[in-house]
């Protein structure tokens, strides 16, 4: 698992929105947190 | 997710953009969403390559198929200041985790002050059934809680599919027509739905 302290990992992905959502859309503007869950359609 | 959507102004007001991840594709995600509510904040399809996000951070289960549930939290820089996994049953508190972004952004790395979204006119978007770019934009003006955008469903109504011809100049759905404008295609009505009701910093 990745620990506090490290650089995180570049990423690209696609949205439920359509858009295309990318780390560096974030650098410099704005924290970002990310909620990992297991699958849709299961309790969050 | 619920919670987290009631909590946006809040993480905004710490300069924290929110993002859901999960292996599942954008479909799933839109139709889930907006079952729960509405979700207006991105969930990421971690799809294709499977989990390639959760792989590169250390979260993905291997022999589930699935990522762990996990929050990781990152500064402006890029930096990573948090990271939580509570295991798949396992269950997040988000009021503490917003505590937890509250303090990153007590840090001071550099931020900007994210614009309210400008909002949209009451308008109509019209749809058709058992299509798929139909449902798309509905799972779209639901997920962003846009009531004033009344749905009218030609298929059923000889009445709305008089209108749609009206408003248009023609007959295809999905359609909005927002103050007179009609925009047709899927994706560009919910671009529009997007900028209207979710601006993303950047």
């Amino acid at each position: 698992m990745i620990a506090v302290g490290e650089n995180a990992p570049d990423f690209s992905l696609k949205d439920h929105l359509g858009r295309e959502v990318a780390a560096s859309n974030f650098k410099g503007k704005s924290h970002v947190m990310l909620l990992f869950y297991p699958l849709d359609w299961t309790p969050t | 997710m619920p919670q987290t959507e009631a909590l946006l102004p809040r993480f905004r007001a710490a300069h924290t953009q929110v993002l859901g991840v999960s292996v599942d594709s954008v479909y799933s995600h839109a139709s889930w969403a907006a079952s729960l509510g509405g979700v207006s904040f991105p969930l990421l399809a971690d799809f294709h390559p499977k989990a390639e996000l959760a792989k590169s951070l250390g979260l993905y289960l291997d022999a589930a198929g699935i990522s762990d549930r996990a929050t990781v939290i990152i500064d402006s820089n890029g930096v990573v200041q948090y990271v939580e996994a509570v295991g798949p049953p396992g269950q997040r508190d988000i009021e503490a985790l917003l505590a937890e972004c509250e303090k990153v952004d007590g840090k001071g790395t550099p931020t900007v002050d994210l614009a309210e979204p400008p909002g949209i006119a009451a308008g109509v978007l019209y749809v058709r059934s058992n299509c798929g770019p139909s449902r798309f934009a509905t799972w779209a003006r639901d997920n962003l809680h846009l009531d004033q955008i009344a749905l009218s469903n030609v298929s059923k109504d000889p009445a709305a599919a008089a209108e749609l011809e009206r408003a248009s100049g023609g007959s295809q759905a999905p359609c909005l027509v927002v103050a007179g404008e009609a925009t047709t295609e899927h994706d560009a009505i919910i671009a529009k739905l997007v900028a209207a009701a979710a601006v993303l910093p950047g």
